[in-house]
């Protein structure tokens, strides 16, 4: 029976819920028959708005509920004041409650409708039917919420995998890293001399061999701890009837790649390498695969340090996006790469700013200053230059006259650092500018005018000066002249709150609807993942930042000193940097799509182009920058 | 219950005959103290060959079941009766039941057997029932000769009474699908109308709860009074 003969058969209602279902996770994963059980096993229920829909006092949770229509909201009480506030939102297709109805315990937040909503649910029995015999919907069900990040963490290092390429080290075959001669034992040896032996050779295993060297098992230090830990028998025990028996194991001519993907899979921090007839050849650890990446950034990092020509830094360009993508393979966090790519990008300045003065040195003492996201180390590929210098002016000379010297300095490093590919700013904020090539005074004067008169065009600057860092150079007169503007700032209540005024006119692109509000400068139907989703985010933080004496200008640093501070929950501190990382995780993702398709990068995106997950995953960090505009508006009474 | 219907289909199919108690057909009940969220309720769709009840038939009927408060999907009715010999010329572009479908449907007599001893006797909501309810009285009439009245209550009458003032822009199913979002798997099409008529039940019991009516003979009482309110409206 083909399906659709077999669909027709069903009622028309069963037909539709299951066409409705089709189109959510798990559900596009199931297979028919499990869709059609959890059809005719449903219950439509209606909650109008506001009503309690599961409650902690309920008892165990006892059913399992899809939205069909409308919002539900999950409700916590804040430690801090007893307000409720709303920790999460559940919209049409999404599934409740998954922690509670598998651990068979009440839910820990109240579910409330928000809006008229009617949801699709099966009894507990039903439930536990589909759990059992249907794969998807088990693994959807057990990897819970959290799994919903970790689905995006591993689109984006399986997509960065697949661009990897040849050129990477991880397809070389395993023999190279593999350790000859690992260390071994015979099963018969007390755990306490084994132990013995893997600390002499300072290494965290031991391979169990028989007679024929073939491995039996594998003791490691993990092992020994659970033993201790679990007081699994004495350090006599001999060591065969502890080990892990049957020990992974891949062939010498198996690829790096193949092994790390097993030990992700398995968790397993070793594997043996064995010949054709099994016997025990080496072994690989983890490190050992891992720490190739580290010496790659470290070894570029030193390339880009010591190029002794403008052009070598130019060519050193594509090995910083293809160690991106091997960073984003390995599963780095978005915060981590963007610091990689700014610390590789000021490797890159100071190299050029060095050839220069030992070319042509101006022979003044100067710190080169980083603004806006250079200055934040917010960098991704997609980089221009925001740059100006503070100097000090040696005795006999005018600041004028100091400039005279250091501005055709500046020009030729602005324009180097351009064929870099950096490009050049459009609004001339560059050390070539007579205006942003200033002493200690002067940019303390400067300062000094922009945040007492708070102009419609100082509003815009902040974003620019108001994060801003030495990448060269002494770093005391930066470290004084900070000083200076941070009290200025802190003591001017007018002007943080023009600030803050300032960082709520950028909403974040979601409609009262919860749809997305799509970018008006782009092409049809984007979004504009820096100025809409990103920038609310680091201007909001930038305004309880300056007010509140942090010096850093890192938006997640930020944050996390805000939070020791008290000025941030810490419950809210955490899900606003996981949102702001993961909208970074998937620009930069994007970026290195586009830069594979050869296509000019930009920070737009069609949010169709993305999955469901990805786009829900969006919509929560968009209501996430919401939320901490809303903070902004309370703080400040906007 | 859909398990009774599958295997009610698959005896048909194999032409055995229904196997019905003809002597014991269910009583229909009254709307007395029975609690409106414990108590069965069938909300009810036809699709007829035309308006007139005096010459139309039906040809399709679709039901489904709310108890607790909640439609149980588990407990419906979805059913083409086979009548051949009737002139659909005139409807078939509504409901899209053309005469082959007519043809292959289920046996006229066999089916409303089944319905009856399906709704169990419990209260019909229909949208617009008067119509409905002609038309199904009519039917078990001539083919069963069954005449007990069933407890009828109209869904149109319940949501203005308990959604005053709602602008839906209109008195039909459509617009107060449109007014709560709803969307309609199938217009015209006997379950899927049933379906939405029944979802904007929901909404109303959920009201009428909030309300403080418990029993069905409140929510009974209440469209009473609102009718006659209406009609002094209309008398004034």
């Amino acid at each position: 029976m083909t399906a659709s003969s077999q669909d027709s058969a069903r009622p028309q209602n069963t037909r539709a819920i299951m066409a409705f279902l089709r189109e959510h996770s798990p559900f596009s994963n199931m297979d028919d028959a499990h869709l059609a059980h959890y059809a005719e096993h449903a219950s439509l229920r209606f909650y109008a708005d506001g009503d309690v829909v599961l409650s902690p006092d309920d008892g165990p949770v006892q059913r399992f509920y899809v939205v069909k229509q409308g919002r539900i909201r999950g409700e916590r009480e804040r430690d801090k004041d007893g307000e409720t506030e709303t920790t999460f939102e559940i919209s049409q297709g999404e599934c409740f409650p998954l922690a509670a109805l598998i651990g068979e315990r009440p839910t820990r937040t109240l579910h409330r409708a928000s809006g008229d909503t009617f949801c699709l649910s099966i009894e507990h029995d039903t439930f536990v039917m589909l759990f059992s015999q249907s794969d998807p919907f088990r693994d959807f069900c057990l990897r819970g919420v959290s799994s919903l990040l970790d689905q995006v963490n591993q689109r984006i290092q399986t997509g960065a995998m697949a661009s990897i390429g040849s050129s990477n080290s991880l397809d070389t075959p395993l023999e190279r890293y593999a350790i000859r001669n690992p260390i071994v034992c015979s099963p018969d040896l007390p755990v306490r001399k084994a132990v013995a032996r893997m600390h002499e050779n300072s290494v965290g295993s031991i391979v169990i061999t028989d007679d024929k060297r073939h491995p039996t098992g594998i003791f490691t230090l993990r092992d020994l701890r659970t033993m201790v830990a679990e007081e699994k028998g004495p350090l006599d025990t001999p060591i065969g009837q502890v080990m892990t028996r049957n020990p992974c194991c891949l062939t010498a001519n198996a690829d790096a790649f193949e092994a790390a993907m097993l030990m992700a899979e398995h968790h397993f921090a070793h594997i043996c390498v064995v010949d054709d007839d099994h016997r025990l050849i080496g072994m690989v650890s983890e490190r050992d695969l891992f720490s190739l990446q580290r010496v790659d950034l470290v070894n570029l990092a030193r390339t880009i340090g010591t190029a002794s020509h403008l052009r070598t830094l130019v060519s050193l360009r594509k090995d910083v996006s293809r160690l991106v993508d091997a960073m984003l393979a390995h599963g780095a966090d978005s915060g981590q790469v963007v610091k990689i790519i700014t610390t590789l990008n000021d490797v890159t300045v100071r190299r050029v700013l060095e050839l220069n003065i030992k070319k042509n040195d101006p022979g003044i003492p100067f710190t080169w200053l980083t603004f806006g996201s250079e200055g934040r180390q917010e960098q991704t590929l997609l980089t221009d230059q925001d740059n100006g210098i503070l100097f000090q002016t040696p005795e006999g000379m005018t600041e004028q006259q100091v400039r005279e010297k250091l501005l055709p300095f500046a020009e030729t490093v602005n324009e180097e650092l351009a064929e870099c590919g950096f490009t050049l700013c459009k609004g001339n904020i560059m050390a070539s500018n007579p205006k942003l090539c200033l002493s200690g005074r002067e940019w303390d004067d400067w300062f000094a005018r922009f945040i007492d008169a708070s102009t419609p065009q100082n509003l815009v600057y902040s974003s620019i000066f108001l994060d801003m860092r030495a990448v060269f150079g002494p770093m005391e007169p930066l470290e004084a002249l900070l000083d200076k503007v941070l009290t200025r700032i802190r003591k001017n209540d007018l002007f943080q709150k023009m600030l803050a005024g300032n960082a709520i006119t950028r909403k974040p692109p979601l409609t009262m609807f919860r749809n997305f509000r799509y970018a008006p400068d782009g092409k049809k139907n984007t979004l504009d993942l820096k100025r809409q989703g990103l920038a609310p985010f680091v201007e909001a933080v930038r305004v309880f930042a300056l007010a509140n004496s942090v010096g850093t200008a890192n938006t997640l640093e930020r944050m996390q000193q805000l939070a020791i501070k008290g000025v941030f929950d810490t419950k809210d501190a955490n899900a606003w940097q996981e949102a702001y990382s993961l909208i970074q995780a998937i620009r930069m993702r994007a970026h290195q799509e586009m830069l594979d398709r050869g296509d000019p990068l930009s920070n737009y995106i069609n949010p169709d182009d993305l999955n469901p997950l990805d786009r829900r995953i969006l919509r929560e960090s968009f209501r996430q920058a919401q939320r901490l505009q809303q903070k902004l508006e309370i703080t400040y009474q906007l | 219950m859909l398990e009774q219907i599958k295997d009610w289909i698959e005896r048909r199919k194999a032409g055995s005959t229904g196997g019905h108690d003809r002597e014991h057909l269910p009583t229909p009940k009254t709307a007395g103290d029975q609690r409106l969220s414990d108590c069965r309720l069938i909300v009810l769709d036809l699709e007829t060959t035309g308006l007139n009840p005096a010459k139309d038939n039906v040809i399709a009927i679709g039901a489904v079941a709310i108890r607790h408060n909640a439609i149980d999907l588990s407990d419906q009715f979805d059913l083409i009766l086979r009548r051949p010999e009737l002139d659909i010329s005139e409807t078939v572009l509504i409901h899209g039941i053309g005469p082959e479908a007519l043809t292959q449907g289920h046996e006229t007599e066999d089916a409303l057997l089944h319905l009856l001893e399906w709704m169990n006797g419990d209260p019909i909501l229909a949208y617009h029932s008067a119509f409905d309810q002609k038309f199904l009285e009519k039917a078990l009439k001539q083919t069963l000769g069954y005449t007990q009245p069933h407890t009828w209550l109209d869904v149109a009458e319940m949501l203005p009474a308990y959604y005053p003032n709602s602008k839906t822009g209109g008195k039909g199913l459509d617009n107060w699908a449109d007014f709560f979002d709803l969307e309609v798997s199938a217009r015209h099409h006997a379950a899927a109308d049933a379906m939405v008529t029944a979802e904007l039940t929901l909404a109303v019991i959920n009201k009428a709860q909030k309300n403080g009516v418990v029993s069905l003979r409140d929510f009974n009482d209440k469209l009473k009074y609102y009718r006659q309110l209406k009609n002094i409206h209309r008398q004034g």
